[in-house]
């Protein structure tokens, strides 16, 4: 899952007092700036920097909600007035690859330079050459973002990059193949996978140790995509997971919501097959730091059809919510419209069964919550897939509450999916907030260490704040 | 709880010949009664409920829910004051033709009673209720078998049938075999 | 508990008409209160509702909608005395609505056809009916916002569109494909000289839009769209209420006070406690449909308005209108598998249309796409069959049979009247009761006219067998009680639907259509509550 947004662009830029010489005077060429443009996609700039309602490409203006308050992307077009037009190429390529921006403050690591950093000088010149001459200027401000304290510690991020940040490109692997080389430069560095499946730490690191075995991201969790065959993506053949990278969905398997869907539709579908394959190729040789000769069943094929409705069809519907059937009979009301009555799906495979899905089968309930509280919206060259909202959002078919949702949650689970997971009224509140907060925000609060505990906030509500711009209403295009 | 197999039509995974010759007819019947708790089982014991699968699997020869046998036995119970004694009347009619489908004995049951109540029946598992009527008591919507007849080319009125404007498909002959349910 | 008993405007009813007025005044920066006679439930309750009805009475709406004591609206199961509406004449108009929040396009197919130029002005053209107050350019942009407002899809080939004058604007979606009965019937129907041509309809086609997802055929639009790809109002509900909205529920308004300029002061309304309260307002819209609206007028009669409230012209109540229609229902040779998609996707128009006007009614026919187990399922039961012949009998039935609907104008008749009966619902305020005669002119419609067209198409289906209904069954579409007019003598409402009596009283909606043609009624009704949305907000910025 690609998740975490720039948060430190969306930061009003000056940049006149630094008067940079004029920035690209050179004429680039048009193989590269589409190779620029390629790069682009490939690492999915424009699902931050676009309001998707409306707004122009790279042109900033999506809010995004946080729980320090509203950021809102920047304009990243060449325009000189309020995009990056007056970068020079190494300005761009420091706040590509290390998160320093044009003035010489530090970026946040929403803004995921700790992935890009592994990108070589001859791809961030193609960035650079597509982002001066392949983008259209726009000449709007966006919309200015006022953080409160203590999000303005801007020089605190130096030593956190001291210790996180890497500030090696890339180097193939002489052992592996090309294919793999160039899958792991693509993964770990643009597509910058680990950002959402790999766990943090204290400080909001992510833990390479445990690279890729999933990760809570805001109201969504990121799943272990290593080759575990348990746990993990081990199960899957690489033509199965290069379906999902190009269609977000694997029929009886699993499908991309939240984030994911987002990377699916802004960037993933568009990337050459060579390029899928050895991302594919290289994800399917990471390995679980947590594998321990697991065996049994996979997130993929666990449950089975079928209905509990005998046990209420016919009856007062206010009935059929009472006791153990509640759950089974929201379920009736609100799902098996779609996912069909025994939660089997359609058999076109648009509406995915409940079974056989690794929403359901994982191996914590958030994605289970998450899906009920904020829908699905993922558009791919085929199709547009959006699942409505149960949550209190506007469009909402029908707002579930926290013991709805969690009475539903327990009754999808026990029926058709990871039996051994319960879901409480508090957890579903969790997810309806964004997923947890950090403790860190009352530490801040109350002024407690401003430097480090400063950064590791802000980085936690980066993460988090990606999921708060979910819960708004998921208005069409 | 019914316990489906992966068919998309959603078809029972038990045997239907294990179902209408073997005793699992009793199994079914008290599986049902254990998976419905809110049926009283005082109004509708077990050994009823076996009965009441056991003769509707002599008259329908289609893979039939338990848990809706459930609630169609708990029916029948409230409408006929001898249902036992009309349970086994059919029974052993069937039984005495070596029955293993409805045409091999049903032009045996006698007019009246017998056959009315054998009619009433077919049409609880069919329409999923007691009668044609706005009071009528509701079995079952979704596995009304009526919507088994047609499952290979209509949705059960309420359910999607596909994605989004992909519902166009050619007319289906009356040829085109009757679904397997 | 009231907590709030004022507001810039005060709209009673939550439907499609309250709805999209309440949202340009709120946009406009006004508070708006709304005041919904009946309870606020949830879709989930809805669906299922339905699905625990009996299947016998599937087709009945209202057992979807069980009414309220205190909001009572037709029940199917109701008859005589205890019906909610009391009737009379040689017509029944049984009408089918709910009070509920959100109101009937819960139940409604989402058929939007506009008028034409043509329907508009009858009395000019064929010297029948009346004119309306204004031509169908002046409705056109109305149309559009509606189009957009509600997301009403539709072919965007000009000759699959109605009517075959230029629109200034495409659908905002395209129209949805056909089954493959509808398919085989719009062949049929060409080989006659007829084009039955895409439904546009208020139903997400092929994409999610204003954040409602697309329609995947539940074929259940009537009386309910399980996932909201249908527009109905109660989906705009809590957007309304985010954009600052008061909406009061189970709150029956039984009195619009006037004062001593003749202007609306207030509503009163009973609570499901039967106690009373009074809600004061600078602008009232009246939008409790077609025929609460007389109904809550003729209640209202005072001193200065003796026959009842905006009704100095005697016209409240009067000219009430429908869209009668007869079903033929058709035994096949040939299966044509109804209930593949939405339930009304394609239609027959042109047949509305002719200078035969001046001498009898137009008439639209549909092919009903309703899934035809449920119809067909006790007929086949009834037969005696078992085993493999009963399978193969009900899938026969259900392959081979179609409804096929000719739906016809009426004329504004003053005597198709809207009067309170003598009879009392739960709260004592007087039920309504309603004379109804379709008329001649639509008499011989179906004489000579739309029954015959309807047995050549049925012929050309290869129909071995034709039922057609004894008499004409109610479209649901109630018109013409509150009729639109620009002489304040013959008419309730001006060309803003704005009170000839009463300046700060809008009562938009079907009441207010002057011609019925032959089309669904909503899209217009819409139509004009945009445009006196436009009106109030206008009204209201020189207040």
């Amino acid at each position: 899952m690609k998740t975490v947004k720039s948060f430190a662009l969306a930061a009003p830029l000056v940049l006149a007092a630094t008067a940079p010489i004029t920035a690209s005077a050179q004429e680039f060429s048009k193989e590269l700036i589409e190779k620029g443009r390629y790069l682009a996609t490939a690492s999915d700039c424009v699902a931050c920097h676009t309001n998707h309602e409306g707004g122009k490409p790279m042109a900033g203006g999506l809010p995004m909600a946080s729980p320090v308050g509203t950021i809102v992307s920047t304009n990243i077009t060449p325009s000189k007035e309020f995009g990056i037009g007056n970068y020079t190429e190494a300005q761009f390529s420091d706040a590509v690859r290390k998160g320093i921006r044009g003035d010489g403050a530090n970026l946040y690591p929403a803004m995921p330079y700790v992935s890009y950093s592994n990108m070589t000088d001859e791809d961030i010149h193609a960035l650079y050459a597509y982002f001066m001459q392949g983008v259209q200027p726009v000449d709007e401000k966006s919309p200015e973002t006022n953080l409160p304290f203590p999000m303005n510690f801007r020089a605190s991020m130096m030593s956190w990059n001291m210790l996180f940040r890497p500030n090696e490109v890339h180097k193939d692997d002489p052992g592996q193949s090309a294919e793999w080389n160039r899958g792991k430069y693509l993964a770990e560095g643009a597509a910058h996978c680990s950002t959402c499946h790999t766990p943090r730490g204290i400080f909001m690191q992510e833990q390479k140790s445990l690279n890729l075995t999933g990760g809570q991201i805001g109201a969504w969790y990121a799943p272990d995509i290593t080759n575990d065959p348990v746990h993990g993506i081990g199960s899957w053949t690489q033509a199965e997971l290069v379906t999902y990278l190009k269609t977000g969905k694997l029929e009886n398997k699993a499908q991309a919501a939240g984030s994911m869907a987002e990377a699916i539709s802004y960037s993933f579908q568009h990337l050459t097959d060579a390029d899928l394959n050895a991302i594919a190729t290289y994800v399917r040789s990471v390995p679980s730091a947590n594998a321990a000769g697991t065996t049994g069943a996979t997130r993929f094929d666990k449950g089975a059809p079928g209905n509990d409705m005998a046990a209420f069809r016919g009856k007062d519907y206010a009935d059929g919510l009472k006791g153990d059937h509640a759950g089974a009979q929201i379920f009736a009301a609100n799902c098996a419209s779609c996912h069909g009555y025994n939660a089997q799906g359609t058999r076109d495979g648009y509406y995915p069964s409940l079974f056989h899905n690794a929403a359901t089968a994982g191996d914590n309930s958030i994605n289970v919550i998450s899906a009920i509280l904020n829908g699905v919206d993922r558009h791919t060259e085929d199709e547009h897939v959006f699942m409505p909202p149960f949550g209190d959002q506007t469009n909402a078919v029908v707002q579930l509450t926290n013991v709805e949702v969690a009475s539903l949650s327990n009754y999808l689970l026990a029926q058709y999916g990871n039996d051994k997971l319960t879901v409480t009224p508090e957890d579903v509140q969790v997810i309806r907030e964004g997923g947890p907060k950090s403790n860190m925000v009352q530490m801040a609060r109350i002024g407690i260490g401003a430097g480090v505990t400063a950064v590791a906030l802000l980085l936690a509500s980066l993460i988090w704040y990606r999921s708060r711009r979910k819960t708004k209403p998921a208005l069409s295009a | 709880m019914t316990r489906q197999s992966k068919d998309p039509n959603g078809t029972l995974m038990m045997s239907r010949r294990g179902i209408l010759l073997g005793g699992a007819t009793l199994f079914a019947g008290s599986i049902a009664a254990s998976l419905c708790p809110t049926l009283s089982l005082a109004a509708v014991d077990a050994g009823m409920q076996g009965q009441f699968m056991k003769l509707s699997n002599l008259l329908i020869q289609h893979q039939l829910s338990p848990a809706v046998g459930a609630r169609i036995a708990e029916g029948a119970t409230a409408q006929y004051k001898n249902l036992p004694q009309m349970l086994e009347a059919i029974i052993t009619i069937a039984e005495k033709n070596k029955a293993t489908q409805v045409e091999d004995f049903f032009a045996d049951i006698p007019e009246g009673e017998l056959k009315d109540f054998a009619l009433w029946v077919i049409a609880a598992w069919y329409s999923g209720s007691s009668s044609d009527k706005r009071d009528a008591t509701v079995f079952t919507y979704e596995e009304a078998l009526t919507f088994k007849t047609t499952s290979d080319i209509l949705t059960i009125p309420s359910y999607g049938i596909s994605g989004p404007n992909l519902w166009t498909r050619p007319n289906l002959p009356l040829s085109a075999p009757m679904p397997t349910f | 508990m009231v907590t709030k008993t004022s507001a810039d405007v005060v709209i009673v009813g939550t439907g499609v008409v309250g709805v999209v007025i309440a949202e340009q005044l709120l946009d406009a920066g006004h508070s708006v209160l709304m005041i919904e006679a009946g309870p606020r439930v949830s879709r989930a309750e809805v669906v299922e509702n339905w699905r625990n009805a009996p299947l016998g009475v599937k087709g009945d709406t209202s057992v979807a909608y069980p009414s309220r004591p205190w909001a009572p609206h037709p029940m199917g199961n109701e008859k005589g005395d205890e019906a909610y509406l009391q009737l009379s004449g040689p017509d029944s108009y049984a009408q089918t609505f709910i009070r509920y929040a959100g109101g009937s396009t819960w139940h409604w197919a989402g058929t939007s056809w506009r008028l034409t130029p043509e329907d508009m002005r009858l009395k000019s053209l064929y010297g029948v009916g009346r004119d309306w107050a204004f031509d169908y350019d002046t409705l056109e942009p109305y149309y559009v916002r509606t189009e957009n407002k509600l997301g009403i899809c539709g072919p965007s080939d000009p000759a699959l569109q109605w009517p075959r004058v230029a629109r200034s604007a495409p659908y905002p979606m395209p129209h949805l494909p056909f089954s493959p009965g509808e398919e085989r019937f719009t062949e049929i129907a060409r080989t006659l000289g007829y084009n039955n041509i895409p439904v546009a309809q208020a139903r997400n086609s092929g994409m999610p839009y204003d954040g409602r997802p697309a329609c995947c055929a539940n074929n259940n639009c009537v009386p309910v769209c399980p996932v909201a790809a249908k527009y109905d109002a109660e989906t705009a509900l809590h957007r309304l209420e985010k954009k600052g909205a008061t909406i009061l529920v189970d709150s029956v308004v039984y009195k619009v006070e006037t004062n001593a300029q003749n202007k609306i002061e207030a509503v009163h309304f009973y609570d499901q406690h039967k106690e009373t309260h009074r809600i004061d307002g600078k602008l009232f819209v009246l939008a409790c449909n077609g025929l609460e609206n007389p109904k809550l007028l003729l209640m209202s009669k005072d001193d200065r308005n003796p026959n009842g409230v905006a009704n100095s012209s005697d016209q409240v109540g009067r000219n009430m209108m429908d869209h009668p229609q007869l079903t033929l229902t058709v035994t096949t040779k040939e299966p044509f598998w109804s209930g593949i998609g939405p339930v009304v996707n394609s239609g027959i128009m042109e047949t509305s249309q002719g200078s035969f006007r001046s001498e009898h009614a137009g008439a639209y026919f549909r092919y009903n796409n309703f899934a035809r187990n449920r119809f067909v399922t006790f007929a086949a039961l009834k037969k005696g069959l078992v085993g493999k012949a009963l399978d193969e009998e009900i899938r026969r039935m259900t392959a081979c049979t179609a409804d096929i609907v000719a739906a016809h104008e009426v004329l504004p008749d003053p005597n198709n009247r809207l009067t309170l009966s003598d009879k009392t619902d739960w709260l004592g305020l007087p039920k309504p009761h309603i004379h109804y005669d379709v008329g001649e002119y639509t008499r011989k419609s179906a004489e000579v006219y739309s029954l015959p067209i309807g047995k050549r198409i049925a012929e050309a289906m290869g129909a071995t067998d034709v039922k057609i209904s004894p008499k004409f069954n109610q479209s649901k579409h109630i018109m013409g009680g509150t009729i639109m007019g620009n002489d304040a003598s013959n008419s309730v409402v001006d060309a803003d639907c704005r009170a000839h009596d009463h300046e700060n009283l809008f009562i938009p909606g079907g009441g207010a259509m002057a011609s019925t043609a032959c089309g669904n009624s909503t899209i217009t009704m819409v139509a004009l509550a945009i445009k006196a949305g436009d009106a109030i907000v206008d009204q209201m910025r020189g207040a």
